[in-house]
């Protein structure tokens, strides 16, 4: 890592109760072959913004052994919903944070892995939170950019790092 | 919302892509059609008067990466194709023969079945190739790309290339070219939320001779009108704007239409009914298709066009994006419209009038 952007950053305690197994029982996980069928079916399952969270808290933080949900970086109630359009919004520990763009891609594919194709995506950063807000929040919501971005392998397996 | 005097109706479902679909284009000369894909091919498919469409070719195209992009020369003779890789590549369609001489000069309804080979492949770019595009005449073929650069490639024989100029104007992303329909004026959209338009000084290199501001997101999408006087671009700010030449070398905007809720991906032009303006369709993020017809204001004292959503689709792709629309450039096949999406299917549209 050449540069650590937050060398002391503030942890934060994370919910106790985890729904991601009772999550992944369900037809949410488009590698689940059985579920295919489900999605193409009509019936669409509630999806709410706690749900959303059950799949972005985990994700590592680029540059310390911690969660997301530890550095409070992403919480529930900066998730919004409306029908299919949701919206993510998140807060890096420092206003100059280097791995902001990172983080971000990181929670993008990993909602594009999880959520079914009906639902559109955007993701910010929290307004005034960091100094390049407006430039990250146009680079991390530019389809063209991120499916260029996961074809660079050295940047796919950055965020894979952040995913497992 | 202007009331529907039109209905797009589906008339070809053609999966086959493996992956997101980006791009489509007709050949201008020839009844084939071509999608290039993330699954790095380009599929092509025959079609017939009655609307049958039927896949000839999936061209495996060599890209190390996504193909974003494809174009065809006006002669429909050969095709291009940008990648991700941050190549160009040319392609032409062998004899259909082995020992066939002259196997493209064949009989309207007997489509040569030979394969596609790389002709050329044009190297320069630094990273991804985001749009190629031919001159109205062949002269040129144009590229953009993440570099921020565009090339203007001049077009030899023997599929030879030649780089005339290398434009670096815009301060981000380059995401569209287009060409003028009858005049080699180019035209260029980028992440930057500018729109360059170029000629060649004759005495000297390309260059920018007008400046389009206004949008207030990526430029997506660029198409000029038949008639050569109007320009359209559409963006991530949810319009789409249309623009006037007021003179030799004046552009100014003219109209701003509404009527997507997400980033606007594509736009093309095409004739439509006499009288008008022609047809302008446009696609993107919210998954709809919309068609207006546009007219010169017939009040005197209003300079603005008059746009008039005639058709619109929702759901065009199901849940997914709509990546690219295309008219059909061919005489008596107007009236086709296709389009691609995330979901890496084509789909053909026919317009046609309510009774």
């Amino acid at each position: 890592m050449p540069e650590i952007y937050n060398a002391n950053p503030t942890i934060f305690a994370t919910s106790k109760t985890s729904k991601l197994a009772l999550a992944a029982s369900k037809s949410l996980w488009p590698d689940d072959s059985n579920d295919t069928l489900d999605n193409e079916n009509d019936e669409e399952e509630p999806i709410d913004a706690d749900e959303i969270f059950e799949h972005i808290r985990s994700i590592n933080d680029p540059e310390h052994p911690l969660t997301l949900e530890q550095l409070a970086v992403v919480s529930a109630k900066q998730i919004y919903m409306n029908g299919n359009n949701v919206l993510v919004e998140f807060t890096p520990t420092v206003p100059h944070c280097g791995q902001s763009s990172l983080i971000g891609l990181s929670i993008r594919v990993r909602l594009m892995r999880t959520l079914p194709q009906r639902f559109k995506v955007d993701i910010r950063v929290k307004p005034g939170s960091h100094t390049d807000g407006p430039s990250l929040n146009k680079q991390l919501n530019d389809k063209e950019r991120v499916a260029a971005a996961l074809e660079n392998p050295a940047l796919l397996g950055v965020v894979e790092e952040c995913l497992k | 919302m202007a009331a529907s005097a039109y209905t797009l109706r589906q008339i070809a479902d053609l999966p086959g892509h493996e992956d997101r679909a980006w791009n489509v284009a007709w050949n201008p000369t020839r009844p084939l059609l071509a999608s290039c894909s993330a699954d790095k091919t380009v599929r092509l498919y025959h079609y017939t008067a009655e609307g049958i469409f039927e896949n000839v070719s999936s061209v495996s195209t060599g890209h190390a990466k996504t193909v974003r992009s494809v174009a065809w020369a006006p002669s429909g003779k050969t095709f291009a194709t940008g990648s991700f890789d941050s190549n160009i590549a040319v392609w032409e369609q062998e004899a259909p023969f082995e020992d066939g001489d002259g196997g493209m000069d064949v009989d309207e309804g007997q489509e040569p079945r030979g394969e596609w080979e790389c002709a050329s492949l044009l190297e320069g770019h630094e990273t991804e190739c985001k749009c190629v595009a031919y001159s109205s005449t062949g002269t040129f073929l144009a590229s953009c790309s993440r570099d921020k650069t565009v090339w203007i490639w001049e077009v030899k024989p023997d599929a030879e290339f030649e780089c005339t100029s290398v434009l670096m104007t815009h301060s981000q992303d380059v995401k569209c070219v287009a060409w003028h329909p009858t005049e080699e004026i180019l035209a260029s959209g980028s992440y930057d939320e500018k729109i360059y338009l170029y000629v060649e000084d004759p005495m000297d290199d390309w260059y920018e001779f007008t400046t389009l501001t206004g949008h207030e997101g990526t430029v997506w999408s660029l198409a000029f009108s038949p008639c050569g006087n109007y320009l359209a671009s559409s963006s991530d700010d949810l319009t789409i704007r249309l623009w006037q030449r007021v003179d030799k070398s004046r552009w100014e905007l003219n109209t701003t239409l509404k009527g997507h809720d997400r980033s606007i991906y594509s736009v093309s032009w095409t004739k439509g009914a006499d009288g008008s303006l022609g047809w302008l369709a446009s696609a993107g993020g919210d998954g709809k298709i919309n068609v207006w017809e546009l007219r010169r204001n017939t009040d005197e004292r209003k300079t603005s066009l008059e746009a008039a959503l005639i058709a619109s689709v929702g759901d065009a792709h199901g849940v997914c994006d709509v990546n690219s629309v295309s008219w059909c450039p061919r005489e008596g096949f107007g009236n086709l419209l296709a389009s691609v999406g995330d979901d890496a299917i084509l789909r053909v549209w026919k317009i046609e009038r309510l009774s």
